[in-house]
């Protein structure tokens, strides 16, 4: 599996990737921050997704206003795996690597490492550069900043990390298994911006107790802390047991499955 | 194995000296629903060989290759790949090299950075990337990216890709395709000299004059059955050489075929020429006696030919004959 995620790195760490990527995460991460802080409420939002005045000001603040601009990506992030994954089967690079790795299980999960390790150095990026954006934008709205560099300010910090991180990877584990299953970019992307965006939210806004139940809207909730209609630990448990199943099914299909065309 | 080739390698291989295979398949079959792709296989690729594996589109030459590469899963059968079994492909292909179906990379990377990306994960020696780009004709290209390369390059590269392990077994799915006569004529160099002895190399191609100059070992498959293995000059064996004349008068052309009769001959006629099968004769001694026949006759020969059977000939001839 070391080698699959070396590989994988070495398709990753190139010049004109990182520089792309640099340049996105640096748009998203202050043209997120300038957005959410600018339209900070002085009360609360029921929906739940907005961020107050009254949170900014927590020691919290600072990274909740990443977790928050992270929330919305979600359906960019689901179709950003489910392509990475999909078109090597379009391209024919799985048969291509399968000729060098024939250990397709360890082929498959070092890809899948590679390219969360790739996100998790984005995300840790784009913590920081949200963080630093709100601080500089926070005064003009009158939110003070000064618990924003505190213990607490840092315990924070790494819990949004690690939640946000774990929303990414099911996201991710997820887009896998759909891309797996149709091997085609088309359709996988298809297939993922349709349930991932309207089929999801129609279905939520047309009756309530989907939220406990369908993937997407249980990994929001989860990144936005818990919902009205479901915990965070629920959520972060309905899904754990969502993605096993994903990841048991996409890993007997990659192993048995002809690899062709 | 057609009783034909049993014989066949029999007599260039004797029981207590015939070398170890590099592959053999028993029975190997895959079925698609109801198309039987390959059915029940039963070939040997004796070690050190170059062996040409031929057949119509869609005989099942590349389903075979992909069953022997692990990438596709048979129906029924079993096979060996370099003394091991075909379903455990990790304890063989580390020693295999292969292009199989269209080259494919990633086309941001440059050749160096996709080569590097497979040496890695196969746990090839990277320090082999510029040597094998050199095999290839790929040495000033390697900085550019996959994406820029023309067809052939891309044929190169996946050739490059096989060789980064420095493999015992070479499998190349119709290398040439792509490829200008130029380029056809530096893979035929490059076959022979790769399949020196210290090699196998099983390449499948539908330019068959090609592999004609090349293996010394043949398969050919139609419709997924075996129809002929062995050594090459067997299959040319198969049809004898003829002799083709055609006289400065075409009126003359029923008095040449009695002639070739007299000398023992059945000719038949083809356009302006007379075709004399010489079966086990000398066929230069053949056309010898028949233009010394010609010119006691007063007979003007515009054309005398000895023409010998080439592997496209007795393909053709092998295919013809099985209703295609």
């Amino acid at each position: 599996m070391i080698a699959a995620l070396r590989s994988e790195l070495v398709k990753l760490r190139r010049r004109r990737v990182l520089i792309l990527t640099a340049l996105l995460t640096l748009a998203f991460s202050v043209g997120s921050a300038a957005l959410i802080v600018t339209s900070a409420e002085r009360t609360g939002n029921p929906r739940g997704r907005g961020v107050t005045f009254a949170s900014l000001a927590d020691a919290g603040g600072g990274t909740e206003v990443f977790t928050t601009a992270v929330s919305f990506a979600g359906t960019f992030l689901f179709v950003v795996f489910v392509g990475a994954v999909a078109v090597e089967f379009s391209r024919g690079t799985f048969r291509t690597m399968l000729l060098h790795q024939p250990r397709r299980l360890r082929l498959l999960a070092g890809k899948m490492t590679g390219l969360l390790l790739f996100a998790a150095f984005i995300l840790a990026a784009s913590e920081a550069l949200t963080w630093l954006s709100a601080r500089l934008l926070a005064p003009s709205r009158g939110v003070p900043t000064a618990d924003w560099i505190s213990f607490r300010a840092l315990g924070d910090a790494f819990t949004d990390y690690a939640s946000v991180l774990f929303w990414v990877s099911g996201y991710a584990l997820l887009g896998m298994t759909i891309a797996v299953l149709v091997r085609s970019v088309p359709l996988a992307l298809g297939i993922g911006i349709a349930w991932a965006g309207p089929v999801e939210h129609i279905l939520q806004d047309a009756w309530s107790p989907v939220n406990r139940y369908f993937p997407g809207l249980l990994l929001e909730a989860f990144v936005a802390g818990g919902t009205s209609e479901v915990s965070a630990s629920r959520a972060l448990l309905t899904v754990v047991v969502y993605v096993g199943i994903a990841v048991a099914i996409a890993a007997t299909t990659f192993a048995r499955r002809d690899v062709t065309g | 194995m057609t009783q034909e080739t049993a014989e066949a390698l029999r007599q260039r291989y004797p029981q207590e000296e015939r070398p170890p295979v590099a592959l053999v398949t028993n029975g190997l079959s895959k079925r698609y629903g109801r198309r039987l792709a390959v059915d029940a296989l039963s070939i040997e690729v004796p070690t050190g060989v170059v062996a040409g594996f031929i057949g119509p589109n869609g005989a099942g030459k590349t389903t075979t290759m992909a069953m022997l590469l692990g990438l596709v899963r048979p129906s029924a059968g079993t096979a060996t790949v370099l003394g091991e079994s075909i379903e455990e492909p990790a304890t063989y292909l580390s020693r295999v090299g292969a292009l199989i179906e269209a080259p494919s990379f990633w086309p941001g990377l440059t050749g160096v950075q996709n080569l590097r990306a497979l040496a890695v994960l196969g746990g090839h020696d990277e320090s082999r990337i510029p040597e094998v780009l050199d095999l290839v004709g790929l040495d000033t290209r390697g900085s550019d990216r996959f994406g820029e390369y023309s067809f052939g390059m891309k044929q190169r590269l996946g050739i490059a890709a096989a060789l980064l392990g420095d493999p015992a077994l070479l499998v190349l799915d119709e290398p040439t395709n792509g490829l200008d006569p130029a380029g056809i004529n530096e893979m035929r160099d490059f076959i022979r000299s790769v399949g020196d002895g210290r090699r196998t190399v099983l390449v499948s191609s539908h330019i068959l004059s090609e592999l004609e100059q090349v293996c010394d070992w043949l398969i050919v498959i139609d419709r997924g059955s075996l129809v002929y293995q062995g050594p090459t000059q067997g299959f040319l064996g198969r049809a004898g050489a003829v002799v083709a004349l055609a006289p400065e008068h075409l009126g003359d052309l029923d008095r040449l075929a009695e002639l070739a009769r007299a000398d023992g001959h059945e000719p038949h006629a083809e356009g302006d020429e007379l075709i004399v099968p010489v079966g086990e004769s000398d066929p230069r001694r053949v056309a010898l006696a028949l233009n010394k026949a010609a010119i006691a006759q007063d007979i003007v020969l515009a054309e005398l030919e000895v023409r010998r059977p080439s592997l496209e000939s007795n393909y053709l001839a092998v295919v013809e004959g099985r209703g295609r």
